[in-house]
């Protein structure tokens, strides 16, 4: 599993740190980092955490490439 | 009817069951004033945009008439919730760091073992009964349980909380009665009793502390600084009240609406993966927060073409931004799968519900696990009978019975 978070659409909401804190993580109050390259045992809170997004920004793709 | 009366009708119980057609009148007519000078609004768009938009002030003493002005807003120390920034950032950033991330990133994820055990184990208890109340066996108290434990609160305190929150959510109502001082004095004194309980409970937790985030809260010592009593009484009331009623409501409208549409119940029974995007799509369909009373103005603001005047009452209805059909397709539809839901079930902007992730993380589990047992089930009536409050919006008891 992959994910790319537009980062012109986050409001830092931090949803998804809350729902997955081993892949999304605040730095500050508002910088996010993410682990692109989802480890297995973390897939589901990753969907949580896409579905929890206000403002829909987190991209979750089934595998890599096209 | 005249769009002058619409709010009144909507506070009204009577409609309490199914407002929504009063939401789609409330779209047509756009801003409306109403007969006692307040403004409602209702379409999607430009609720998102006073949510937004920081001459809209969360803090109704800046009404222009003090008589639309609480009874409790006047002399007391407010929660953030009815406070505007910078002193609404402050006192939500000191609560925040106990609670999630930046300081506190695994506090909630580190709950679903206990919520998904307490979930379980009420669902054990109600596994042979043909009649079920999902509210009282289900739905209040697994949130009840969770929110004391979250914040340390002695479980066998719950009676006496349960009691005063009662009394500060009737306090805060807006239907219309007769009895509204009284209401409005029994809501106050609630909440004084309340606040001097949380007090005194922080008093303890900084004696002894324990692993809960009420201890958290008195021991930490952020850039902010730490809240003064006054503040972690208001505070502590917040989330004591906020943490459990609102999911009260979102627990059992899924039940009822999973009960309503068995396309959608048969599909979250075969693929409970869905739950998350099916939690969204209740929060949008059926919010537990209908409206958002207490906004006002700091200065004369154009709302699609109205003029809603410095000092007055302004009624954000998220309910009916949650149907509007310029934003959403087919929103009279409650639809799982649904993309694109930008919805208001949590508010928006700096005041977004503060307990958005605990709630998600309960209701997901509570209706996953709550799913395979409604099987056999109906609806005893239907529409069942509704809490008084058209703010917080939900049903008093839901009974199912086995069928057959």
């Amino acid at each position: 599993m992959q994910i790319v978070v537009d980062l012109n659409r986050c409001q830092a909401y931090a949803q998804c740190a809350f729902l997955a804190p081993q892949v999304f993580e605040l730095h500050g109050e508002e910088a996010l980092m993410f682990t692109p390259t989802v480890p297995d045992d973390q897939h589901e809170h990753v969907r949580r955490a896409a579905a929890a997004c206000p403002v829909q920004a987190i991209l979750v793709g089934e595998r890599a490439g096209p | 009817m005249s769009p002058e009366t619409l709010y009144q009708r909507i506070t009204d119980y009577a409609n309490r069951a199914n407002p929504y057609p009063l939401y789609a009148e409330l779209r047509e007519n756009g801003v409306t004033r109403q007969a006692d000078g307040s403004y409602l609004v209702g379409t999607y768009h430009e609720i998102a945009a006073l949510l937004h938009d920081p001459r809209i002030s969360s803090d109704s003493r800046n009404r222009a008439d003090p008589s639309t002005v609480p009874m409790f807003r006047r002399n007391s120390q407010q929660a953030f919730i009815g406070l505007d920034d910078p002193e609404h950032d402050r006192l939500r950033r000191i609560a925040m760091r106990p609670f999630g991330p930046p300081h506190s990133p695994g506090r909630i994820d580190a709950l679903r073992a206990d919520i998904t055990r307490i979930s379980d184990g009420l669902i054990d208890e109600f596994r042979d009964k043909d009649r079920i109340d999902v509210v009282e066996d289900f739905a209040y108290p697994l949130p009840v349980t969770v929110i004391c434990r979250l914040l340390g609160v002695p479980h066998e305190d719950m009676p006496q909380l349960r009691a005063w929150t009662n009394a500060v959510i009737a306090g805060v109502d807006v239907t219309p009665g007769k009895d509204e001082e009284s209401r409005q004095r029994a809501g106050q004194d609630a909440r004084a009793a309340m606040g001097e309980y949380m007090g005194d409970l922080s008093d303890k937790r900084r004696e002894n502390p324990s692993d809960d985030m009420l201890s958290a809260l008195v021991h930490d010592s952020g850039p902010d600084g730490r809240l003064t009593r006054a503040e972690l009484m208001a505070t502590g009331t917040l989330l004591l009240i906020a943490g459990h009623e609102t999911t009260v409501n979102l627990i059992t409208n899924g039940a009822l609406t999973f009960l309503r549409f068995p396309d959608a119940y048969r599909l979250l029974r075969d693929k409970p993966e869905l739950m998350p995007r099916a939690v969204e799509e209740l929060l949008r369909y059926e919010p537990p927060v209908h409206l958002l009373p207490q906004r006002t103005p700091l200065a004369d603001v154009e709302i699609s073409d109205v003029t809603v005047p410095k000092g007055a009452p302004l009624i954000l209805v998220l309910a009916a931004g949650n149907r509007d059909p310029l934003r959403f397709d087919d929103p009279d539809h409650f639809d799982p799968t649904r993309e694109d839901n930008q919805h208001f079930g949590f508010g928006s902007g700096v005041h977004n519900c503060f307990g958005a992730p605990l709630a998600r993380v309960e209701a997901q589990i509570a209706l996953n696990a709550l799913v395979p047992r409604l099987e056999d089930f109906q609806l005893s009536e239907d529409p069942p009978p509704y809490r008084r409050s058209p703010i917080l919006r939900g049903p008093r008891h839901l009974p199912i019975e086995r069928v057959g």
